[in-house]
């Protein structure tokens, strides 16, 4: 029965039928998710009608900010540019300050990882010092480099760094004795054991890091953009607040929030290409 | 032996946290051949993986050395390849990769297309060409660990270590690549040290098993050489004659292990506890009687009679269990296969016909002489001669009716079943036909069937009569297709029926065991001839595990009235079963001699000019002793042959030691090869 009745059925090609299926299993969770969204804003919308509402209800944020929507390029100069512009030099600082961090962090992370007496040592200086908040750095920053954008991008570097340093060197101790044995029986030289055992046993470690890293940037970006002023979408929100611009505030919100999510999935898809086979 | 691996006096000792020494492992020495297979086996935490990183050189020995080559290893090379328990492949890198890491940093001196050629060759070697790009996560166990072997095999090193390797595989996956492992070692001679629990493993893949006691300070208890030749394989190596001992020694070997450590913990409860001493004292106690015997654990062979009720009653009224034993039991189809059973070592000791101890250890047919001694007369009395109804109805009631029966229509060919060529049956029967006139092997048919089921071929018209222990006869009369013309106290009343046996070595290496097998026996002996409890033992015996016959027919001579089946009323036979009572336990030398004479007699075993000394060694009366006088009853020294003993058969001269020769010459009829001497070399024994 079940046969006869499929080839009765006109054949699709195949890449069409795994899409169709895929949005047939999906098809179910966007439902619920946008039924949520418009529940959410529906409630917005209720609460927030009338007059001299706290905030301005969703249709009334569309409609003051659909210029800015509609074009995020737009360059007048000064600090009164596009979202994109905005985003954009926030981006363009995290880049510099992640990297920094990434770099700096893993070598630390690696070396501490690989040194028990180092380990030891340091340790209790890192734990100190990463629970200090990222403003809190700004000031001191700002004192010793005495200008805005290195200062803003030494917090972002900050920031980051402990979480990639303390993954980084628990991934190494990690490393199961099964492949230091393999490397042992093997007489790999050190250079060997780095690039075959070591790093490749790290890497979901480091990553873990780097992704808390990120978001930690991210997040402090948009602080220390509201305190030093420029271009940057921390910026963006801070003038509107003193222009009064509500919705403004409300749609950078979305946009930061969408921004801070892409970041994280694409560190994570990085990192899946730094670790073939899948780890254990 | 050429020493190629040596392993010289080596400790381990590890510090502990609170400053005090741990002796893991305590003066090992073993010598290994080049192409040797040498198996470690212990209880977990016996310190064998540590054995076995020294050899690799991933840990250092505390004292002593391990010399590979003349050279002391100091640090771990790939001369020493290891396969890890759990494979230890990198998961990063393909099944290819993997191998290769290996053979490049191994192989520098080698170009790189000879390197590829060695990687390829591992892959080959191992059957995994088509899984070569995967990544370890998208591989089975099974495979896993052929890659771990073809990573250490592409190195050819000069020995292969090997920790649990196939521990964490399925059976069916472990059956195949045991198989393989052995086959690539055969093929490229490579010397192997492996580490397993797993007996069967050890046993089929090894040359020698080296089996280490429990932590601290583990040594070595026993080392086995397996004489198993090959090429090995699974199928047939369980069925060479080695297999089963090797393998119960080393059964029995982890079973004390496990013994040992549950006793030491034990022992530390009862320190430190307190209060309620005289019970825990008590519990001591069972627990030093049962450890000071050598053996704990025994498989004792029986055949469904109502004669196995003394191993029965053992078994189910607990005395096996207040001598410390542990007994299984295993019931047997037929007497061959107790024959078998004990002389391949599968069991330690069962139930045997009287002559089968004295067949085993002379030369009879179809078998070589194995040794085997008895300790203890099991039951006496308990067998009849029963024939088939058509006889009753042509008026054969006695022996001489049957002689003119068979006379009659002699072309018939009459067919007598009996259970085992030793047996008492066979020896009565043929005594008793032989006293009638009746030549056993002339004037009928004899047959060798297993007792249950002769009263089916009586039915069946394929035997005329038979003679065989209860039930069987009782169930022919209970079916209404035979009679009994005889029973056994109307031929030799108090005959040895069944004795206990084992094998000389066995009782030699287990003397404690020994005693206490027989002293639990002849509590049960006692309990049985107790005719109070001979109702309970019927319910036992008749339960489908044991003998599985009706109770109807099973009580009659065991508990009731004997019915002949010839229409008589049931006469009462007091000594029918006979277990306990008038010295039925004690193993006769003038009774042996006796049934000496009627193996000789009828062809079945040669007669040793040094007879004596075969019944000395067959014959254990003292352990018998010993065990009667533990058990408080006086043995009442039968130690030598008394000088005036005569036993005295329902006709026929009265027999004496004095010239067993010439009492068999003195019978008319007998086989024509009877009375031939011969001597007889006895293996010598081995005391452990």
């Amino acid at each position: 029965m079940a046969i006869s009745t499929s080839r009765s059925q006109p054949t699709l090609p195949r890449w069409l039928t795994r899409i169709l299926i895929n949005l047939q299993k999906r098809s179910k969770q966007w439902l619920l998710s946008a039924s949520a969204i418009f529940l959410f804003l529906l409630i917005w919308q209720i609460i927030c009608a009338g007059d001299n509402p706290p905030l301005p209800p969703p249709t009334k944020v569309l409609e003051e900010t659909w210029d800015l929507i509609i074009d995020p390029f737009f360059d007048n100069g000064g600090t009164d540019k596009g979202l994109f512009w905005q985003i954009l030099a926030s981006l363009r600082r995290v880049a510099i300050g992640f990297t920094l961090s990434a770099v700096v962090g893993i070598s630390v992370g690696v070396l501490i990882g690989s040194n028990k007496l180092l380990y030891g040592a340091v340790d209790p200086i890192f734990q100190v010092l990463r629970t200090v908040p990222p403003l809190a750095w700004l000031p001191i920053s700002l004192a010793a480099l005495k200008d805005n954008e290195p200062a803003a991008i030494f917090v972002i570097f900050i920031t980051a760094i402990w979480p990639i340093i303390i993954n980084t060197a628990v991934g190494v101790q990690q490393v199961p004795q099964d492949y230091k044995n393999v490397s042992r029986v093997l007489q790999l030289s050190r250079m060997e054991y780095m690039s075959n055992i070591l790093l490749p046993a790290t890497v979901p470690y480091v990553f873990t890091g780097l992704r808390i890293g990120i978001g930690l940037s991210w997040l402090a970006i948009v602080a220390a953009e509201m305190l030093i002023g420029g271009v940057g979408i921390g910026f963006f929100i801070w003038d509107a607040w003193n222009s009064s611009l509500i919705s403004e505030i409300i749609i950078a919100l979305l946009y930061v929030g969408i921004v801070g999510l892409l970041l994280d999935k694409v560190v994570d898809f990085i990192g899946k290409l730094f670790t073939p086979g899948g780890q254990q | 032996m050429v020493a190629f691996l040596e392993i010289d006096h080596v400790d381990k000792i590890f510090p502990l946290a609170d400053g005090g020494r741990y002796v893991a492992i305590e003066n090992i020495s073993f010598k290994i051949k080049q192409g040797e297979f040498v198996s470690l086996i212990g209880h977990s935490g016996c310190g064998k993986s540590t054995l076995l990183n020294m050899v690799a050189g991933l840990e250092r020995p505390t004292v002593g050395g391990v010399i590979l080559e003349g050279r002391e290893v100091r640090k771990p090379g790939p001369d020493r390849m290891v396969v890890f328990q759990n494979y230890s492949l990198l998961p990063w890198k393909t099944v290819r990769q993997n191998i290769a890491l290996a053979v490049n940093a191994v192989m520098r001196h080698l170009p790189k297309g000879e390197r590829r050629g060695v990687v390829e060759q591992a892959l080959d070697l191992v059957h995994l060409r088509p899984a070569a790009d995967k990544y370890p996560a998208q591989l089975s166990g099974g495979m896993k660990q052929r890659v771990a072997i073809a990573r250490a095999l592409a190195l050819r090193p000069k020995v292969l270590l090997l920790d649990e390797p196939f521990g964490a595989l399925d059976a069916l996956t472990r059956g195949n690549l045991q198989a393989q492992l052995m086959q690539i070692c055969q093929e490229s001679q490579v010397t192997c040290l492996m580490v397993t629990h797993d007996v069967d493993e050890a046993l089929l893949l090894s040359d020698r098993v080296i089996m280490l006691t429990n932590g601290p300070s583990a040594h070595i208890g026993q080392i086995l050489e397996v004489d198993i030749p090959r090429p090995r394989h699974r199928l047939e190596v369980v069925e060479h004659p080695s297999y089963y001992s090797l393998r119960s020694d080393m059964v029995y070997f982890l079973d004390q292990q496990k013994r040992a450590s549950r006793r030491q913990r034990r022992g530390q409860v009862i320190q430190t506890g307190t209060g309620a001493e005289a019970v825990r004292s008590q519990a001591t106690l069972q627990i030093a009687t049962s450890m000071s015997l050598e053996k704990n654990s025994l498989d004792l062979g029986f055949i469904p009679l109502t004669d196995c009720a003394p191993i029965v009653v053992a078994q189910e009224k607990g005395f096996f269990a207040q001598q410390g034993l542990e007994v299984t039991l295993h019931r047997k189809p037929n007497w061959r296969a107790i024959a078998q059973g004990v002389i391949n070592g599968e069991l330690d000791a069962a139930q045997m016909v009287a002559g089968m101890p004295l067949a085993l250890t002379l030369e009879h047919i179809g078998t070589a002489p194995v040794p085997i001694v008895t300790a203890l007369t099991l039951s006496r009395n308990g067998n009849a001669i029963t024939l088939g109804k058509h006889l009753l109805a042509a008026g054969v009631r006695t022996l001489a009716d049957l002689k003119v029966a068979i006379g009659r229509d002699s072309s018939r060919g009459y067919g007598l079943g009996v259970v085992h060529p030793a047996s008492m049956h066979n020896l009565l029967l043929r005594y008793w036909l032989a006293e009638g006139g009746i030549d056993p092997d002339w004037d009928v048919r004899m047959s060798i069937l297993p007792p249950p089921q002769m009263a089916v071929n009586l039915k069946s018209g394929k035997l005329d009569g038979y003679c065989v222990g209860e039930p069987w006869n009782a169930r022919a009369v209970y079916e209404g297709t035979g009679y009994v013309v005889a029973t056994d106290l109307d031929l030799w009343d108090g005959h040895p029926e069944k004795v206990l046996g084992v094998r000389e070595d066995w009782a030699n290496r287990h003397p404690k065991t020994h005693v206490a097998l027989v002293k639990a026996l002849i509590q049960a002996c006692e309990y049985c001839d107790n005719h109070e409890h001979r109702e309970e033992i019927l319910t036992l015996l008749c339960q489908p595990k044991y003998v599985g016959a009706a109770p109807d027919y099973t009580r009659l001579g065991f508990l009731d009235a004997y019915d002949y089946g010839t229409g008589d009323p049931p006469q009462p036979l007091p000594g029918f079963n006979r277990f306990f009572q008038g010295q039925a336990n004690r193993p006769d030398r003038l009774e042996m001699l006796w049934i000496l004479t009627q193996l000789n007699r009828w062809g079945i075993t040669p007669f040793p000019s040094n007879w004596s000394d075969v019944l000395d060694r067959l014959v254990y009366q003292d352990v018998f002793n010993q065990a009667m006088q533990e058990l408080g009853h006086d043995p009442l020294g039968h130690a030598g042959m008394p000088p005036d003993a005569t036993i005295q058969l329902f006709s026929g001269p009265a027999f004496t030691p004095d010239h067993p020769l010439a009492y068999i010459e003195s019978f008319a009829i007998k086989h024509p090869n009877a009375g031939q001497m011969i001597t007889v070399d006895l293996p010598t024994a081995e005391v452990a």
